[in-house]
């Protein structure tokens, strides 16, 4: 028992799930942290992704490698299009008092589009399982076993989230973005443009979405519907790591794939589910603003 | 007086030719008015991803039906036409269609959903309505208490005997231990239930047994378990989405286990593409069909649906839901659309079917022997029971 | 708050002649597009006492739901129906009654989300436990039929709009919009905050309760992932957002509009009734974003002002 725990496989698993999760959580953090959204389509986008990965792949032979900046900049894109297209408008005539009504409408509005992307993606694509093998092989270092694709997707996930984090930190666009998550008014005071940052943080994360579904389908199959559970997870992690609070989410991120491979490995697979949304509860009633809180000041 | 005789010869000429051309008219329009058959379908919501296997079959069937002119009813042909819902993956909704089937749309057939869950949700309707259906795609224990009269269920994967038949091919290939990993969900579960006394009363050692919910993202605690116990079979019981994901990992953690079964999962064409074809080889899993000279059309059956598809049949899923439509067309045959007289004739008669003889005892297919079919070079082989196999069971050489 | 119009009590007297006349039409199918609405119009009023007027907003509602029907189903030829809904009603309160102290410390989008994680909870909790006393799944033989079913959901229909009714035109509803508007206001003018919460939570759960257990009824073959679906609790704020406004006339809008409209669909276009659901919905919000309420609204002032 102690040598598992201690090996570095389970080390390497948690890794690998608590990447995936942070960059799911990592667009989603964006964007309700810049314009209080709850976009419950995330998954739906990660899903997309995974079918742009995949057709690349069967049809094109092209990697999934080749396609991943590919298929992130086309989900910027679609994010840049809705916002300009729908949001941007619903969101200028917010006022505090209406901000409520937004939360409510936009939790409608995203409901609505991700039913539109299962159930056309469905109509065009079949409901048909997808999956396709890429890098299937298996490396040995010392006692860690690692399958390539999944190294290939910790590293990935873990650098596009550190290099969101650098960017939020060091770069002007992404101290501006801080602002706007922080105090949005203070923020358009002091001469950040508003619109801009919400159109970043859509492309963001919208594109980060989009790049976590390549990834996604080098290591597990999906369908049209399979987008949900990465929405659950993408809110589970935003919650627990606080709203809006990107460090928060990337920790919080790993916490669950901690979880999932060590709890179970300390208790019974049996458990798996019962521990993670146990411990997510229980966090969140000991912390009821997330684990690295932080309030953010409501409109 | 002429004139009048030979307006009354047209009159009655006229009368006679269109006596002649409305009762030609209506035989005409009677073999020529579509045969409704309904059912539902998961299209959307989580099951809609398994349920491709059963649809495909159920539309190549009708394909070629009506490419020979039709289904035979009593004698007459008449060309198939489905009346199809999406039951959203969602049993309630199941019901509410076959309640819709039945008494709105008024179809003349029905054919069965996709699952036990479905299955077993529709069964009182059917028993309402006196509506016959032969059941395919559903395996549980509890059918049996499903009250005879309506739905009868093909398959032969029935937990109990799954469990039976399962430890008695471990014994054959010497296997001294196993471990055992399952998916809560019923099908799976219920194995677990049967094979575990089994193997107990066999003599052979159970190493480790856990269970995992359906949510699962990630095995490497569990199988770490398996890897460190050194057993000789692993007994995966696993649904599809979670067959790829113990595939894979297996992979990765080195489980070079010469036993490898597989619950659901691996019978879909779906699964040598997802975990690759040499990983696929070797795995053994739960389905009773393979192209087989003795069963008449199974070859056929296997070549067309390649052709139109582009893929292997699920040799469970499919094979089960063309044996159910064979089953149908017999007795449809036999006795046109009257109920009762279809209900009896499934009820007792002996079929010929791609998978060999069916016949029902209450609800059940007494004759079909529960079975497992392995992967060997890319095709699925039967390797259990003797009497129908096609292969031997070749121990897995890693993954 | 304006009081209901004629109009209004006329439709209220038409909808409760339309649910009694409604099996004696003897068509199986729309008794069961009845039982559906019915059952719709059971849970959402009763969500709505909690986060309509709290701003509570609850996405894991179907935790009720789902202990209502375990309940039901674990005691299934044990106990008597008659005893067994109740119940099923008082276990979703307690439960209710249980984590809504700590839970209700929680505020906005956090709460949401803990509801959410909440019923997954219990769920994978319940799921787990089933399979360690060797469960598979629960098979109800000798279910009653759907007129029953009908009647016991038409009650729990009455029964929950009744609830909002009367919590909403209460005191208690007041204490509890002032609560919604700004929660520390509200205490410092004397509004018992805590305590209230807890009441609206623990309301909102009773009849929910019921309904799980009732539909475990109609369906017979309860699998644990099936019956905790996280869409029922999605489906329910769909509604009501859609019917928009406070009170009792928006859910009964919101439910007819969603129910009838998804019912029409999925009868009349099966390949493309989802996509045309999605379609909707989103011209809706953009359209019309004090739902069908604020329509009504608009419609009315338009009158008046011409």
């Amino acid at each position: 028992m102690i040598d598992t725990l201690l090996s570095g496989q389970l080390l390497f698993s948690a890794l690998v799930t608590g990447s995936l999760y942070a960059l799911v959580a990592l667009g989603l953090n964006l964007v309700y942290g810049t314009m209080r959204m709850l976009n419950v389509a995330h998954g739906d986008l990660v899903m997309l992704g995974a079918y742009g990965a995949f057709w690349a792949f069967s049809l094109a032979g092209v990697s999934p490698l080749l396609a991943a900046p590919l298929v992130a900049a086309a989900g910027a894109a679609v994010g840049i299009g809705l916002y300009r297209g729908l949001f941007r408008g619903m969101l200028a005539k917010v006022t505090p008092s209406t901000a409520g009504k937004l939360e409510g409408n936009s939790l409608l509005l995203f409901f609505g589009l991700s039913i539109l992307m299962q159930n056309i993606v469905a109509l065009a694509f079949t409901p048909n399982n997808r999956a396709y093998a890429y890098l299937g092989e298996v490396y040995r270092i010392g006692n860690v076993s690692m399958t390539a694709n999944r190294l290939l997707v910790l590293c990935v996930a873990g650098g596009v989230c550190v290099a969101v984090a650098l960017f939020l930190s060091r770069h002007v666009a992404g101290l501006a973005m801080r602002a706007v998550i922080e105090r949005r008014e203070a923020a358009s005071i002091v001469g950040v443009d508003v619109d801009r940052v919400q159109r970043l943080s859509f492309a963001v994360g919208f594109g980060t979405a989009a790049l976590a579904g390549v990834l996604m389908s080098m290591l597990e199959q999906f369908s049209p519907f399979s987008g949900f559970p990465f929405t659950i997870a993408g809110f589970i992690v935003i919650i627990l790591g606080g709203l809006g609070n990107v460090t928060g989410g990337l920790l919080a991120a790993l916490l669950l794939g901690v979880i999932e491979t060590y709890g179970v490995a300390l208790t019974s697979a049996n458990l798996r589910s019962v521990l993670l949304y146990g411990s997510f509860v229980v966090a969140l009633l000991v912390f009821p603003n997330g684990l690295l809180a932080r309030r953010l000041v409501t409109r | 007086m002429k004139l009048m005789a030979t307006r009354r010869r047209s009159v009655v000429a006229s009368i006679a030719a269109a006596a002649l051309a409305w009762g030609s008219g209506l035989a005409y329009a009677q073999a020529d008015k579509p045969l409704r058959i309904g059912f539902s379908m998961a299209r959307t919501g989580m099951l809609a991803n398994a349920t491709p296997s059963q649809l495909n079959t159920y539309e190549l069937w009708r394909e070629q039906v009506n490419a020979r002119g039709g289904m035979d009813v009593g004698g007459t042909k008449r060309k198939v036409e489905f009346v199809i819902y999406d039951d959203q993956s969602k049993p309630e909704q199941a019901v509410r269609i076959y309640e819709k089937l039945i008494t709105d749309d008024k179809v003349d057939l029905l054919l069965a959903p996709w699952g036990t869950p479905f299955h077993i949700a529709i069964a009182p309707v059917l028993e309402k309505y006196k509506f016959p259906v032969v059941g395919n795609t559903a395996a549980s224990v509890a059918l049996r208490q499903v009250k005879p009269g309506y739905i009868w269920f093909t398959t032969s994967a029935i937990p109990d005997r799954i469990g039976t038949e399962l430890t008695a091919m471990l014994k054959q290939q010497n296997v001294k231990s196993v471990a055992v990993l399952s998916n809560v969900l019923p099908f799976t579960k219920e194995i677990k239930n049967f094979v575990e006394p089994e193997l107990k009363k066999a003599g052979i050692d159970i190493k480790v047994s856990t269970e995992y919910p359906p949510d699962i993202k990630d095995m490497t605690a569990a199988l770490t378990q398996v890897k460190q116990a050194n057993v000789d079979a692993v007994l995966a019981l696993a649904y599809p989405g979670d067959s790829v994901l113990y595939a894979k990992q297996a992979k990765e953690l080195g489980l070079n286990n010469p036993f490898q079964f597989v619950a659901i999962g691996p019978s879909d064409a779906f699964f040598p593409k997802a975990v690759g074809a040499a990983s696929a080889d070797g795995v053994v899993t739960i389905a009773h069909w393979s192209p087989r000279p003795e069963w008449k059309g199974s070859q056929a059956f296997y070549d067309s649906y390649v052709k139109k598809f582009g893929e292997d049949p699920d040799y469970l899923n499919s094979a089960l839901a063309w044996m159910s439509l064979e089953i149908l067309e017999t007795a449809v045959a036999k006795n046109g659309l009257d109920k009762e007289k279809i209900r009896a004739t499934i009820a007792s008669d002996t079929f010929e079917t791609i998978n060999g003889k069916v016949k029902f005892e209450g609800v059940q297919n007494v004759v079909t022997p529960t079975a497992f079919v392995q992967y060997q070079k890319g095709k699925l082989q039967i390797v259990w029971p003797a009497s129908i196999a096609t292969g031997k069971f070749e121990p897995k050489k890693g993954w | 708050m304006a009081r209901p119009g004629a109009l209004w009590v006329g439709l209220a007297l038409a909808g409760v002649a339309a649910v009694a006349l409604l099996p004696l039409l003897g068509n199986e199918y729309l008794v069961g597009t009845g039982l559906t609405v019915l059952m719709w119009l059971a849970l959402t009023p009763s969500w709505c006492v909690l986060s309509r007027l709290t701003g509570y907003v609850s996405l894991g509602h179907v935790v009720f739901y789902g202990l209502g029907a375990y309940l039901v189903v674990t005691t299934w030829q044990q106990w008597p129906l008659w005893l067994a809904i109740p119940a099923a009603g008082l276990l979703a309160a307690a439960f209710a009654g249980l984590v809504g102290g700590p839970a209700l410390r929680v505020r906005g989008p956090y709460f949401v989300i803990l509801t959410f994680g909440l019923a997954e909870l219990v769920k994978f909790s319940i799921m787990a436990a089933e399979s360690a006393m060797g469960m598979a799944a629960r098979i109800l033989f000798g279910a009653p039929d759907l007129l029953a079913v009908y009647w016991m959901m038409a009650a729990l229909a009455l029964a929950s709009l009744l609830l909002l009714a009367w919590v909403s035109g209460s005191r208690f509803g007041h204490g509890l919009r002032s609560l919604r508007e700004n929660e520390e206001a509200a205490e410092t003018l004397g509004v018992p905050v805590t305590r209230y919460k807890l009441i609206a939570f623990v309301l909102s759960a009773a009849i929910p309760g019921m309904v799980g257990a009732v539909m475990a009824l109609r369906s017979t073959y309860f699998v644990v992932g099936q019956v905790f679906d996280p869409m029922v609790s999605v489906t329910v704020i769909a509604m009501a957002l859609l019917g928009g406004g406070d009170g009792v006339r928006g859910p009964i809008l919101g439910v007819l509009f969603l129910a009838l409209l998804s019912e029409l669909l999925w009868a009349q276009a099966p390949l493309l009734y989802m996509i045309l659901l999605g379609a909707i919905l989103v011209v809706f919000v953009l359209l019309l974003p004090d739902g069908l309420i604020g329509l009504l609204q608009r419609w009315r002032r338009k009158g008046t002002a011409s």
